[in-house]
């Protein structure tokens, strides 16, 4: 590297390290909403949340609805941390009870 | 989850029983989609009712104090903010990462007044949009998705003061008497849950 005319030499790494760091970054294991069953909302308003904050086809919201209801948890999106975080967040504006886990 | 609403609501009055039960079947006819938005329409004593649940919501949804004044002003906190001791308030504001506390400590301090700030413009919006007896309001898309937010809060709210752990309330909470302190708030509860039924009925184009 060339830093104001000065050379700078690179730090030497040993392999053990390099492989410590090589497990770090790659826990890219997808993170996921999770929308848990609750006794309050109704079938009809979950249904429409899922289209609405999500896009999802009236059909496909009505199975993810249903497995909310009847499995007590249905997995709604994946994605970053961050955009689970995001979600999640979304989903609590609508007052539906969702969590954020790696898959 | 619970059954939507006229499936088990849509019974005809069974008579005298039901009325001095305090439990009366109510016209879905509140919301209505029309090509101009989604049309609200409210009886008296609903509207009466409505606005003061809304204003007593209004009021658990301040922000959770900020000792730093610094923070305060800029409006970002540094440290998160407890965890709701009020259960009805929890349960606007799930905790997403329950096996991890600092994580959602985190969590709440980036977005609790996001999702508050979010909740009372909601409602006040509903104060502002409330039709007074005989008048019909047209609602645009913005507004409806207020309304529905305010409803559905409100339905929380009360849902989890009368104690709903279970999606068979009806049964249990249908044999108490008569002047029991609770009916009154089921009505209410009953009432929320025909009109968030209803309006998303109307916002899916089947109202």
């Amino acid at each position: 590297m060339r830093n104001n005319g000065v050379v700078t030499t690179a730090t030497t790494v040993s392999p053990v390290e390099v492989e410590e760091l090589d497990e770090a970054l790659s826990d890219d294991r997808p993170w996921v909403t999770v929308v848990w069953n609750d006794p309050i909302n109704l079938m009809s308003y979950v249904t429409y949340v899922f289209q609405k904050l999500f896009g999802y086809d009236k059909a496909t919201a009505r199975k993810l609805m249903l497995d909310v209801h009847h499995k007590g948890r249905a997995s709604v999106t994946s994605g970053s941390r961050d955009e689970m975080e995001r979600d999640a967040a979304r989903l609590h504006t609508y007052g539906l009870w969702a969590t954020v886990i790696q898959d | 989850m619970e059954l939507d609403a006229p499936q088990i609501r849509g019974r005809p009055l069974d008579g005298d029983e039901d009325v001095a039960r305090g439990f009366f079947y109510r016209s879905p006819d509140c919301f209505r989609r029309t090509g101009k938005g989604v049309e609200v329409r409210l009886p008296r004593w609903e509207g009466a009712i409505l606005a003061e649940l809304v204003r007593l919501i209004d009021g658990m949804l301040e922000p959770p104090p900020v000792d730093d004044p610094l923070e305060a002003l800029v409006g970002l906190r540094d440290t998160a903010p407890p965890p709701p001791e009020d259960p009805a308030l929890a349960r606007l504001l799930p905790d997403p990462y329950p096996d991890d506390p600092l994580a959602s400590g985190d969590f709440r301090r980036r977005r609790t007044d996001d999702a508050l700030g979010h909740k009372r413009a909601a409602a006040r919006r509903v104060l502002a949009t409330l039709p007074g007896p005989g008048e019909v309001l047209v609602l645009d898309q913005d507004a409806a998705q207020d309304w529905l937010t305010t409803l559905n809060d409100l339905r929380l709210v009360l849902g989890t003061r009368l104690g709903i752990t279970d999606e068979n309330y009806l049964d249990e909470l249908g044999e108490l008497a008569a002047d029991d302190p609770r009916v009154p708030f089921i009505e209410m509860y009953e009432l929320l849950t025909t009109l968030v039924d209803n309006l998303v009925r109307a916002l899916f184009g089947d109202g």
